[in-house]
């Protein structure tokens, strides 16, 4: 008993210590690096960022703002994956303490994000910014939105096609040439397993997917489609034409064929397999991707890094359903300004200097996205990446979705229909519904033409 | 015959046993092989080597010092509040017969069911509350350059009282059972005896039933400090700051670079972190069984 | 001061339980209450109803009903709790229970083994099993089928329901090992006695004279076993994050994704109201069952 008692002591004894320990240390050692840089507190601003190599890109910046602006930039770390990233930072922003400045996923987030208030307008700003003339157009018309407003800047593009092997595909015989249209397309995936007997094509889909289903896979083939917008002008979504029907008929020849994987679509982090190893080996001949892949997918210092990618992985564009090609350009590092910051003036400023050509062109080295600014074109560092530098010339030649509010649920509708083609449970007329009744049944009847 | 019966019976034993111990033991083979491999994968694989390295790493790199530290601090604090607070709580609860007894009991343990995911957002709403009136406060009472870390300290978001608070309400249920359970094992002689004797209620708690519990409440903080320690929710929701972030979320975020996965660390980190609740597990069955079966014999 | 001696003592006992009162009122009462209100709003996440929530009654709760992603979750973890807490790991606890009860050797070291998954923190636990069970041919598991002939496969993708039901039980064996040592140990051995000299086989033993004086002891376990268990969310989040296609979607998980994932938090809010009634169902269930004064 007494063993006990003593033991028992030892542990609240340890206890205690630690805690005194604990306030001691901390009094000493997370002193204020405020009242260390001038002689004055100079404010602090703080950064959400996620990712390794985006935390590294944004380190690379930030000596450089500070000095420049005289703040202290504090970069705050969330949750590596999209999703988890997005949830941690909405629910700060819904109670209010989300840090200054962060990133928003796609296009697609920003508007729902505006319409809950939490992002404040930097329209006058950024038109005052001699970056400006420089952003080429499809930046602007990305990052404006439908009133004129700019509330988020994308400093980033992406530029998505499709990427192939094309060393595979020629050893097999396979003809590399442009596919024609949406039929061209499917007769080249079968060809490819006829042929190889491995995957022909890959379109993100399902749930574990999430917003990157859509964004990565049927947005892609949207502006080729019968409906070429989804957004309309007055605010309701396109989403019962023809065209989107013919997107999901596509998934579902792809998918009953088995022309794509399919069970690791159904799990966790699917594009692991497909995209990290079943391409590499060689196993997936084709997939939709962007520039990010040449890089961060399958470059030099990736998991399974294809060897001399840029000569053995080519692109094709996106093909229509009846012909005419294009490519899908979507922002990203689309940097948004907290509307309840602190030190919104500030904010804005350290906004406009990651959105300079050394920042791009840091996060481009590591990521893969081509900086959405013409000028980058001249930066040495950006010279050197050769697999980028045709792709920024090309800019121009792309096409883009344009977002509204309510696209966070069309994402996700798009998932939840997708998810059941996976399963094979419905029929292409099948998901339509399934996406038109998810959207309704969140914003309402009147929210889908 | 006797006597084959009962070897039949010990095989049967021993035969069980053995088949539980290799089934709950098996699934640790791979991060103990792969703490001390300098090649380690994510699958169990025979180390051609073996090396502290990783072990090494979990101390210098990242911060995972200031993670052991924080979670020692905030966990350390969690158990010693559920201990104080579900100490006399549960002695309240045993003695009282009031009509809510029982309803009150059976509703803290049901409320358990809730998903911690369906409560972290009005929570976090709450908490944020409540950080605004305290930031109010410190910053009125600190001088402006130390209020960051004032705030580190006290503040109810990104703070360490606010966790502390958080994780005490969780694991409160279970402990003001548990210390509830013994006192309804101990005979109130020795109170009543001390009354008699003319000690006031303080001396009475300090004297006589704090000596008395101590097995009850060993059990309960213990099992408190395993619950804390292994929560990784809350600090996820409520932690943003890089100098306060406790292991769980280390070592979930080191298994989330998809890419560049180091499993050594990993294993080492997990090794690490498992230690003290492995310790404080054996140290509170003890407990749990006296409290059980009325630990109080005399 | 005429306070008679009861009414002072029972006033020092209310005084004592205030702290509790108020930590639990705070922090979970008080949250648990918003979650309910939150249920009849369409509180959002993100979008115009992010920042102007309104009441919307019981529609999410008419949702709920032709959802059959809810159903589905529902149905998943009735068996992931049946399977896990209710079975396996109470037949293990028991089982464990009575071999250690007797007097053998290496007691220490079965203990050590058994307690071990129970210390070991969620997160720790999820990926140690996805070692086991993940990757296919290099899994663990798969290597130690393979030696019995039967075919390696990705063990979370073809079985994914049994498989969190065999981690759960694995983690959970300690905790009903605890209780029923201790139900056990409160059953004196005179009554083992008395009923092998009257006869008896260990069989009718166990089954008309242990078990029964138990009781108390099982609805106890059963209790705390199944609220702790339909509430699991870290284990399984990190194992399998609800898939693949939804056949591990634990209510836990389903809620997570409803709120944080599509950011319908009035919806996942109304979910969450429903596991609590059916867990006070569940809860009374029990008592008529086992016979138990509430």
């Amino acid at each position: 008993m007494k063993a006990t008692v003593l033991r028992a002591g030892v542990v609240v004894g340890l206890i205690a210590g630690a805690i005194a320990a604990a306030v001691v240390i901390s009094r000493a050692r997370f002193g204020s690096r405020e009242g260390a840089i001038s002689g004055v507190s100079a404010p602090t601003i703080r950064i959400a960022e996620h990712r390794q190599p985006r935390i590294d890109a944004l380190n690379k910046s930030i000596p450089r703002i500070e000095k420049q602006l005289g703040v202290v930039i504090e970069v705050v770390e969330y949750p590596a994956p999209e999703k988890d990233y997005l949830s941690k930072l909405l629910t700060e922003l819904g109670a209010g303490n989300a840090p200054d400045l962060f990133t928003a996923n796609f296009d697609a987030d920003v508007p729902d994000m505006v319409s809950a208030g939490y992002l404040a307008p930097i329209t006058a700003e950024v038109k005052a910014w001699d970056g400006y003339e420089k952003l080429f157009d499809v930046a602007k018309k990305l990052s404006t939105g439908a009133d004129g407003q700019i509330y988020a800047l994308d400093s980033m593009l992406l530029v998505e096609q499709i990427y192939f092997r094309r060393d595979l595909l020629d050893k097999a015989g396979i003809s590399t040439a442009q596919p024609a249209n949406w039929k061209d397309l499917l007769d080249r995936a079968r060809e490819i397993k006829a042929k190889t007997g491995k995957y022909g094509l890959l379109l993100p889909a399902g749930i574990g997917w999430g917003a990157g289903g859509f964004t990565e896979g049927f947005a892609l083939f949207v502006a080729g489609s019968k409906t070429p917008q989804i957004a309309n002008d007055d605010g309701t979504l396109n989403l019962n034409g023809e065209g989107v029907r013919d997107i999901f008929g596509l998934y579902k020849s792809l998918i009953d064929e088995d022309l794509m994987p399919i069970k690791p679509l159904l799990g966790p982090e699917p594009w692991v397999i497909p995209k990290y190893t079943m391409f590499p080996a060689g196993d997936l001949m084709a997939t939709t991707c962007g520039t990010w892949c040449y890089i961060y997918d399958w470059g030099k210092d990736s998991k399974n890094p294809v060897p001399d990618v840029t000569k053995n992985v080519g692109t094709w564009a996106v093909p229509g359903t009846d012909g005419g090609s294009s490519v899908k350009i979507s922002g990203s590092n689309i940097w948004a300004v907290n509307a309840n910051s602190a030190h919104l003036n500030l904010t804005k400023k350290v906004l406009l200097a990651l959105c300079s050509v050394d920042s791009t062109v840091a996060y481009a080295q590591l990521l893969g996205n081509i900086p959405a600014r013409r000028d980058a074109a001249d930066n040495k560092d950006f010279q050197a990446m050769t697999e980028l530098v045709p792709v920024l010339k090309n800019v121009d030649n792309g096409t883009y979705l344009k977002s509204a509010p309510g696209f966070s649920v069309v994402s996700e509708g798009v998932a939840r229909a997708t998810e059941a083609l996976l399963r094979k449970q419905t029929d292409a007329a099948g998901a339509q519904a399934i996406l038109v009744k998810y959207v309704k049944d969140l914003l309402g009847d009147n929210a889908v033409k | 015959m006797t006597l084959r019966k009962f070897t039949r019976a010990e095989a049967t034993a021993y035969g069980f046993l053995t088949v539980t111990l290799l089934f709950c033991l098996l699934p640790f083979f791979w991060v103990f092989l792969a703490s001390v491999d300098p090649n380690a994968s994510l699958f169990l694989s025979v180390p051609k080597g073996i090396t502290a390295d990783h072990f090494i790493k979990v101390f210098t790199a990242n911060n995972g010092r200031r993670w052991f530290f924080n979670s020692l601090v905030t966990v350390g604090a969690t158990t010693a509040l559920v201990v104080v607070v579900g100490g006399m709580g549960g002695y309240a609860l045993s003695r009282t017969t009031a009509w809510w007894k029982s309803p009150f009991l059976y509703a803290i343990i049901l409320v358990r069911v809730l998903p911690p995911t369906a409560l972290i957002v009005p929570l976090y709403k709450f908490m944020l509350f409540a950080n605004g009136l305290m930031s109010a406060v410190v910053r009125s009472v600190v001088p402006p350059d130390s209020a960051r870390s004032a705030m580190q300290i006290c503040g109810f978001v990104d703070g360490y009282l606010g966790l502390i608070l958080v994780l005490s309400a969780m694991q409160l249920p279970l402990a003001l059972w548990i210390i509830k359970t013994y006192f309804d094992l101990t005979p109130k002689d020795y109170e009543e005896a001390a009354l008699m004797d003319g000690a006031n209620g303080f001396q009475r708690m300090h004297r006589i039933l704090v000596p008395l519990a101590l097995p009850g409440l060993g059990a309960a903080g213990l099992l408190t400090f395993i619950g804390a320690w292994g929560d990784f929710l809350m600090p996820l929701t409520f932690i943003s700051s890089a100098e306060l972030q406790l292991l769980p979320i280390g070592l979930f975020r080191a298994f989330q670079r998809a890419n560049t996965i180091d499993y050594g660390y990993l294993s080492a980190l997990a090794l690490l972190y498992m230690l003290p609740a492995v310790v404080a597990f054996g140290l509170a069955r003890r407990f749990l069984i006296q409290t059980f079966t009325g630990g109080i014999k005399g | 001061m005429a306070m008679t001696y009861e009414t002072r003592m029972a006033w020092q006992n209310r005084m004592l339980l205030v702290p509790a009162l108020v930590l639990l009122g705070c922090f979970i009462l008080i949250p648990a209450a918003a979650a309910i209100y939150i249920s009849f709003t369409n509180a959002a996440l993100n979008g115009f109803a992010a920042s102007h929530p309104q009441f919307v009654g019981l529609k999410n709760y008419v949702r709920l009903f032709s959802d059959e992603g809810f159903w589905n979750s529902l149905i998943v973890t009735f068996y992931f709790v049946f399977g896990s807490s209710i079975v396996g790991q109470f037949v293990l606890g028991l089982a464990s229970a009575i071999a250690l009860s007797r007097p053998i050797a290496f007691k220490p070291v079965f203990n050590a083994a058994i307690l071990l998954p129970n210390a070991v923190p969620e997160v720790v636990a999820g990926f140690i099993w996805i070692s086991m069970l993940g990757g296919g041919k290099y899994s663990t598991l798969s290597r130690i089928v393979g030696l019995f002939g039967i075919a390696p496969q990705n063990w979370l993708e073809s079985v994914p329901l049994l498989m969190i039901i065999v981690v759960n039980t694995w983690r959970g064996i300690a905790f009903a090992m605890i209780l029923m040592t201790s139900g056990l140990s409160a059953v004196p051995a005179e009554v083992y006695e008395a009923a092998r000299m009257d006869g008896a086989t260990p069989r009718q033993i166990f089954w008309r004279i242990t078990l029964p004086l138990l009781r108390p002891t099982i609805f106890l376990y059963m209790l705390v076993s199944t609220a702790g268990t339909i509430a699991i969310f870290g284990l399984i989040y990190t194992l399998t994050r609800g898939g693949p296609g939804g056949a591990t979607e634990i209510i836990g998980i389903y809620i997570y994704n409803q709120s944080f994932t599509a950011y319908q938090l009035g919806y996942g809010s109304a979910v969450a109201v429903i596991v609590l009634g059916v867990s006070v169902a569940i809860g009374a269930i029990y008592a008529r069952v086992l016979k138990v004064q509430v």
